[in-house]
């Protein structure tokens, strides 16, 4: 005796996850064969048995849960609650937008700081510069890459440590390596904007998925960068990584700081001034980082996501602007 | 609330990010324009002053045309992007010292095409239009 079932199934954003989900399904023994349909989101199996379709998908439920899919018989309509969540979203982003830009205008951020660079001055920097014009740039990929990995996976703080630890780190460790050789060597425009420009549109991508915006590109995306992400994010050595690449991202105050240090002589100084640096824009970042993870875990969830994917679509979009202006691709189209 | 109030809030907002560029871009432009005294004639060379740190001052000027012409970059504590300087006809990249000057040869200029600087991010510019 077999039967043939179709469920609904939700929580599948990639090509990995049908793979995952058959497998847990014909783990089971009464499943003859299971066969996930990722475009429309169901799932056909052949079972043994008489069980009704209701309890199939409750016993299923249990078992795929933990990896964050859910089945049913009925589709769930979720489309009413998410419009409305992201009309709420739309003006919660672009209100930070809001406050973001007034706050470069307002000029408050252009102290004037004395021309000796000293490990003090430099923490003061960085605690300008995390609130800065930077903070499009170096902060919406934090807050991009945060919201996705808390979005997919609990243990998401161990991620954040080794990020900012490797920040922390490699600021200090290259910025010794400047101090040492001095002026052998020019940091690259070209390299910096072409970087920054490939980090705002990851950030465009990132936001437009924790919009939800996506939803079915996000499924038939099964390479490219997101695979990527996806594939290396559990990873210990990925956060260090993405945390050693943020020292080459577009910063004008980073930049500053960089020739700070290879003109300080000395691989001890020049440690210190990158290592003060960092240290001062680690307040603003680990904020957005560990605040994405509370949020991530708490009852506003989804709009929190919806909410910083706006905020990450206009800091991309802004950055990607700037960054092809800067590299002289296109004129300028503003002035902060 | 409901969904059209939140779409007439969004729109409200949207309008705001729109005047802060349109508005700040204009108002920058115009004030600078009045005061843009920012160049002298010196031995047969003119020299163009620009201010760096916290964007580019003034953000647009003028110039003659038709002689040699140098740029003087002047930073005074400048740590943001505007140390960092590209100007893309002239294929000069440098990260200016946080406080100092620099001297940009233009070469001479024709009447009729702008010097644009950018900082290296892109977020701030500036222009001076020759005549």
């Amino acid at each position: 005796m077999s039967k043939k079932h179709t469920f609904h199934v939700s929580g599948t954003h990639c090509a990995s996850c049908k793979i995952l989900i058959e497998d847990i399904l014909k783990e089971q023994d009464f499943i003859r064969s299971a066969k996930v349909d990722l475009k429309k989101e169901i799932v056909e199996i052949e079972t043994e048995g008489d069980k009704n379709s209701e309890e199939i998908a409750s016993f299923l439920n249990e078992k795929i849960k933990p990896n964050g899919y859910t089945l049913s018989v009925e589709k769930i309509l979720k489309e009413n609650k998410n419009d409305n969540t992201i009309w709420q979203a739309i003006p919660i982003g672009l209100a930070f937008l809001v406050l973001f830009f007034l706050l470069q205008k307002s000029g408050l951020l252009n102290l004037g700081l004395g021309s000796k660079t000293t490990p003090a001055t430099s923490f003061v920097i960085g605690l300008i510069a995390s609130v800065s014009s930077c903070l499009a740039i170096v902060g919406g990929l934090v807050l991009s890459l945060s919201a996705k990995v808390s979005q997919d996976e609990i243990s998401d703080k161990k991620n954040f440590i080794l990020f900012h630890a490797g920040r922390l780190g490699s600021f200090a460790i290259l910025g010794g390596v400047l101090g040492s050789i001095g002026q052998a060597i020019g940091i690259n425009f070209t390299f910096t904007a072409i970087l920054g420009i490939l980090a705002s549109l990851v950030m465009l991508m990132l936001g437009l998925n924790l919009t939800g915006v996506f939803k079915r590109n996000q499924v038939t995306l099964p390479t490219g960068i997101f695979g990527f992400f996806r594939k290396i994010e559990h990873k210990t050595l990925t956060p260090l990584i993405i945390g050693f690449g943020t020292f080459f991202l577009p910063c004008g105050f980073t930049q500053s700081m960089q020739v700070a240090a290879l003109s300080s002589g000395s691989f001890v100084s020049g440690f210190l001034i990158m290592f003060a640096f960092a240290l001062g824009t680690l307040p603003v970042l680990a904020l957005l980082s560990f605040g994405s993870a509370s949020f991530a875990h708490g009852k506003h969830a989804p709009l929190f996501f919806k909410s910083a994917g706006v905020v990450v679509i206009g800091l991309g979009l802004f950055s990607l602007l700037a960054g092809l202006a800067g590299l002289g691709i296109i004129n300028p189209l503003f002035n902060i | 609330m409901n969904k059209t109030s939140l779409i007439a809030i969004t729109i409200v907002i949207l309008g705001i990010i729109a005047s802060i560029f349109i508005l700040g871009s204009k108002s920058n432009g115009g004030a600078n324009s009045a005061s843009a005294e920012n160049s002298q004639i010196k031995d047969g060379v003119q020299y163009i002053t620009i201010n760096a740190g916290g964007g580019y001052s003034p953000k647009v000027s003028s110039a003659k045309a038709g002689i040699p012409t140098k740029l003087i970059v002047k930073t005074n504590g400048a740590y943001d992007c505007s140390s960092s300087l590209a100007i893309h006809s002239l294929g000069f990249q440098k990260i200016l010292p946080q406080t100092g000057e620099t001297l940009i040869d233009v070469g001479t200029p024709k009447a009729g095409e702008p010097l644009r600087g950018v900082c290296g991010m892109g977020m701030y510019s500036f222009l001076v239009n020759f005549n």
